[in-house]
């Protein structure tokens, strides 16, 4: 049972064919599949860890079609032409894989000799990986955790379609996502606003009705009624007046007022869209902006929220332009199209056929050329963008290009990218005009066509014998069609576009976060700040590691010092305690409960972190202090700030605590930012405080106050102290040196020194640095 | 005690600060019986190394560092040009480079699809036709890479396109928007 749920990863058939073959020995573990050779061949393997060994079946012939991301159809393998090689536990010494540009080498010391077995793309480097860490722990006789066995392979197809997700990190499928459910959830957004909605569609479709009509009045009524003096056309003979000049006069009243009307609907129309559009923009950014707010803090390090503010707007636009400019356009579209049609065929049929049939032409073109149009254009933004990110450079930048005398060589690299903005420009109005013409020369083409037709009717040389007026209302129906043609032949795509633009919003908006708060969370009270750390190991990545199975205890009120290296984990320990994160195996106790069972607001509450990264953000510095308890008053935040040293700085400040600070306002040093963030934590009133290298960025006067700052602040208090600066540990209660993400050390000052490990290094080394910087002074 | 500490770790900063040119005097290469490279520097065996270029697109066979294959992947030290080696280490070096450095080379672009925000690519490689998507919108899916340009999918492999002048007019047209 245990193993059956990793091994259906595994095809059912090559199971069976193994073991019906005697191919594997033992209990099978783990299974990964590789797609190259040695000689830089594609050709498929398939890897099974079995407890006794490691068995590798390679296809018979090259793999023909390299099908990476794109639609693939499902293989069925012959397993039985797989050549299987066995390699039992005991001839293995090594196991180990070398990163290559794309993909990797899996290699083993077998009998001695160390060889390299296979190769593999991107795809396959988490199953290779899975497959040589449960191999280690096998040769090492270890117990496999779980986990190793079990973890869920990456989903990379659609399941519906088989379509390989084009983006491995998102898994949409971008042909069988639900459009019409996004269409329908993105409409609750406009909900609130239907009664502008219903207004919008009504006033495009008067516009649309009032369109219609403007042919007839000037063809038939103008031509045919009025300045033939003829009473039998329409309805002039129902009007009571006798005087062809009233009538003509009247005509032009009725039509000044249509155009009239047309522009009282559109303006209707368009200050309904200004309510609505801003409205449902910033309903949707924010929802997302809340989302954000709730996600935890891995959703940030990702790599995929590059530019996330820009991409929200951007996408947030995309939207509601399909239901403003797109939806509401559609009625209209269709009343005008089929009013025209109507009309034209009841008219002449000949002549309705001429201009239907050459008609689709330019609407062709269109679908056809646009897309190219809008792709010369986002690469002629996109330069532009690039010229002032590399002025923008330039400006930031002009202490070092003056500090390096390099005016000229900017200047030249300036106008290369000017030139290259200049070509972008160039080329997408090159295509624009190509573009127009072609047409603009197709609707013109069918209009020619009408008219030298209409012409034959007018003149009578093709029966029915049309009127002049006639053809003039004819030829402008047609013209009436190509906005609605031009309307259809883009819609869809638009519609799909605006729809993947809001999958992406709605992406954000659903995602869950990977720290959760538990439902039921167990009440805390009064608590003492006893820490407790029980076989914590985690990684940022899958597979690497950065804490491996750390124990730790810390008396409530006493200070715990971690020293170690850079990169060695410590920062990762105060992220894990804060549970900025959760660890992926082992517990993590305050006052005896595990942090997953406390409340966010209880962690928070007993938890406060100074770091290196100081966090001013825009307000007053009061605010900026008050931010980790908003009930406090006037006198909380100056003994704050007092404890904090950094009263007497904020006093020196012409708007004192009311300074405006943050982007925008008045910039604080590294020391002044670093107080603050003391002050802020101060206030919070921990129970359990961590200090993530507080004093790193500030020089040794201001160290030396913020240090007696900070032991005032953890008087009573657990402290938790990570630095690189011994003399920084020298009170703490204990201390543990970390390397490589596991303890190393532990003990007292004294016993350390005494031990002569690790630390004793760090101490030595440091001192030595000291007495080098006195004699340079 | 605290001398020799102190020695220990000057030394190995001086180690890491100290360009090792490895030279057909000081360096011998030699291929291991698994196939892999290995190095022997100043008479002193290091074993399997791995050799990775520090400029692999401007200068392919320039200034090579030659590294241990585990734990911190030392550097033993830098080729300034392989060239300067004999036939068979240069052949070597190289059946190990090509392998690192490995990316189908697209012989022909039949088609450059644009799709639900993604680019389609088919195309005729040496290595038989591929299919793959990038994502679109996105800078950096085509790099330029000397004469040619390099493709990147969204699974972050490569493809290499050798030269662009070679592609037919139709061709370039199509990958034109993404140059």
């Amino acid at each position: 049972m245990e193993h059956r749920k990793a091994l259906s990863q595994m095809p059912e058939n090559l199971k069976k064919y193994l073991l019906e073959n005697e191919l594997i020995s033992g209990k099978p573990l783990i299974f990964a599949e590789a797609d190259m050779t040695l000689e830089c061949e594609f050709l498929h393997h398939v890897l099974i860890l079995t407890d006794k060994g490691l068995t590798v079946g390679s296809a018979p012939e090259l793999t023909k079609e390299l099908i990476k991301n794109a639609p693939s159809p499902k293989q069925e393998r012959e397993w039985e032409r797989y050549a299987f090689e066995n390699y039992p536990l005991d001839r293995i010494k090594k196991c180990a894989t070398d990163s290559l540009v794309v993909g990797g080498v899996l290699r083993l010391e077998l009998d001695g000799v160390e060889r390299p077995l296979c190769a593999y793309t991107n795809a396959y480097k988490g199953g290779i990986n899975r497959i040589c860490d449960v191999l280690k722990l096998l040769m090492d006789g270890k117990d496999i955790p779980e986990d190793k066995l079990f973890r869920e392979e990456r989903i990379e197809k659609c399941p519906k379609c088989g379509r390989r997700y084009p983006n491995r990190d998102r898994k949409v499928c971008p042909k069988c996502m639900d459009k019409r459910k996004i269409f329908f959830r993105l409409g609750s957004f406009f909900k609130p606003y239907a009664p502008q909605i219903v207004l919008m569609c009504l006033m495009s479709v008067l516009t649309a009705a009032m369109s219609t009509v403007w042919p007839y009045l000037n063809g038939s009524i103008l031509y045919d009624g009025v300045l033939s003096k003829n009473k039998n056309i329409l309805f002039l003979d129902k009007i009571p007046v006798s005087d062809f000049f009233i009538l003509l006069g009247l005509l032009a009243v009725t039509m000044a007022g249509c155009k009239l009307l047309q522009q009282l609907f559109g303006i209707i129309q368009g200050r309904a869209v200004a309510r609505v559009v801003p409205n449902v923009v910033s309903t949707i950014k924010k929802k997302v902006f809340g989302s954000i707010q709730r996600l935890s803090v891995s959703f940030f390090t990702n790599k995929r929220t590059g530019g996330l503010m820009t991409r929200i707007t951007a996408d947030a636009n995309q939207v509601s332009d399909i239901f403003i400019d797109g939806i509401p356009h559609v009625l209209p579209n269709l009343f005008t199209l089929g009013f025209a049609f109507i009309v034209m065929f009841s008219t002449n049929w000949i002549l309705a056929l001429t201009a239907v049939v050459s008609l689709p032409i330019a609407a062709f073109i269109s679908f056809k050329l646009q897309p190219r149009m809008w792709h010369y254009n986002s690469k002629m933004h996109q330069t532009s963008r690039d010229y002032r990110a590399r002025f923008n450079d330039n400006l930031v930048g002009a202490r070092v290009v003056r500090a390096f005398g390099m005016e000229s060589h900017e200047e030249e690299s300036l106008s290369a990218e000017n030139d290259r903005t200049y070509d972008a420009q160039y080329s997408a109005m090159k295509f624009d005009i190509k573009f127009s013409a072609l047409y603009e020369i197709a609707k013109s083409l069918t209009a020619l066509l009408v008219w030298g037709v209409g012409v034959c009717f007018v003149l009578a040389v093709f029966k029915p014998q049309m009127t002049y007026g006639q053809l003039v209302t004819f030829t402008g129906y047609v013209s009436l069609l190509s906005d609605p043609a031009n309307f259809f032949s883009h819609i869809f795509r638009w519609w799909s576009g605006s729809m993947t633009a809001a999958q992406r919003i709605f992406e954000i908006i659903d995602a869950k976060p990977d720290v959760v708060e538990t439902t039921s969370p167990v009440e805390v009270k009064d608590l003492k700040g006893e820490l407790k750390l029980e076989n914590v190991t985690f990684g940022y990545e899958e597979n690497r590691e950065v804490i491996k199975d750390v124990c730790l205890g810390v008396p409530a009120g006493k200070m715990l010092g971690i020293v170690g290296k850079s990169g060695a984990g410590k920062s990762t320990l105060a992220n894990l305690i804060t549970r900025l994160y959760d660890p992926n195996s082992g517990h993590i106790y305050i006052d005896g409960t595990d942090i997953r069972e406390m409340s966010f607001a209880d962690i928070r509450r007993s938890v406060a972190l100074v770091s290196q990264e100081t966090y001013i953000f825009r307000g007053t510095i009061f605010e900026n202090i008050a931010y980790a308890n908003p009930n406090a008053d006037k006198r909380d935040v100056l003994n704050a700030a007092k404890a904090a040293f950094a009263h007497d700085f904020i006093c020196k400040l012409p708007d004192g605590y009311d300074t405006y600070v943050g982007t925008g306002g008045r910039s604080l040093s590294g020391g002044e930012r670093q107080r603050v963030s003391i002050a802020r934590a101060i206030l919070a009133d921990p129970k359990i405080l961590i200090l993530d290298e507080a004093t790193a960025a500030v020089d040794t006067e201001t160290e030396r106050n913020i240090q007696s700052a900070l032991e005032k602040l953890s008087v009573g208090r657990t402290t938790l102290s990570i630095a690189h600066r011994i003399s920084t540990l020298r009170d703490a209660d204990m201390l543990v040196v970390v390397e490589d993400g596991k303890i190393v050390e532990q003990g007292t000052h004294d016993e350390l020194i005494r031990k002569k490990g690790t630390y004793f290094k760090l101490v030595q080394i440091q001192n030595e640095a000291l007495k080098l910087r006195g004699i340079g002074d | 005690m605290s001398g020799d500490i102190l020695k220990d770790e000057q030394q190995k900063a001086e180690q890491l600060l100290a360009m090792n040119m490895l030279t057909p005097e000081n360096a011998v290469f030699r291929e291991t019986a698994g196939g892999f490279v290995a190095v022997t520097v100043n008479g002193e065996d290091k074993g399997h190394v791995n050799v990775i270029r520090t400029f692999p697109l401007s200068d392919a066979d320039e200034y090579l560092s030659v590294r241990l294959p585990d734990g911190k992947q030392e550097e033993i030290g830098l080729i300034e040009k392989l060239t300067d080696f004999d036939e068979t280490t240069v052949e070597i070096i190289s059946k190990q480079l090509k392998l690192r450095y490995f990316m189908p080379r697209i012989l022909k672009i039949i088609e450059v699809k644009e799709q639900y925000g993604y680019t389609y690519w088919t195309v005729e490689t040496d290595k038989g036709k591929a299919k793959f998507a990038s994502s679109s919108g996105s800078a950096g899916a085509v790099i330029r890479h000397g004469e040619g340009a390099i493709v990147k999918d969204s699974n972050e492999n490569r493809y290499l396109i050798e030269d662009i002048s070679r592609l037919t007019p139709k061709e370039l047209k199509k990958l034109d928007l993404y140059l």
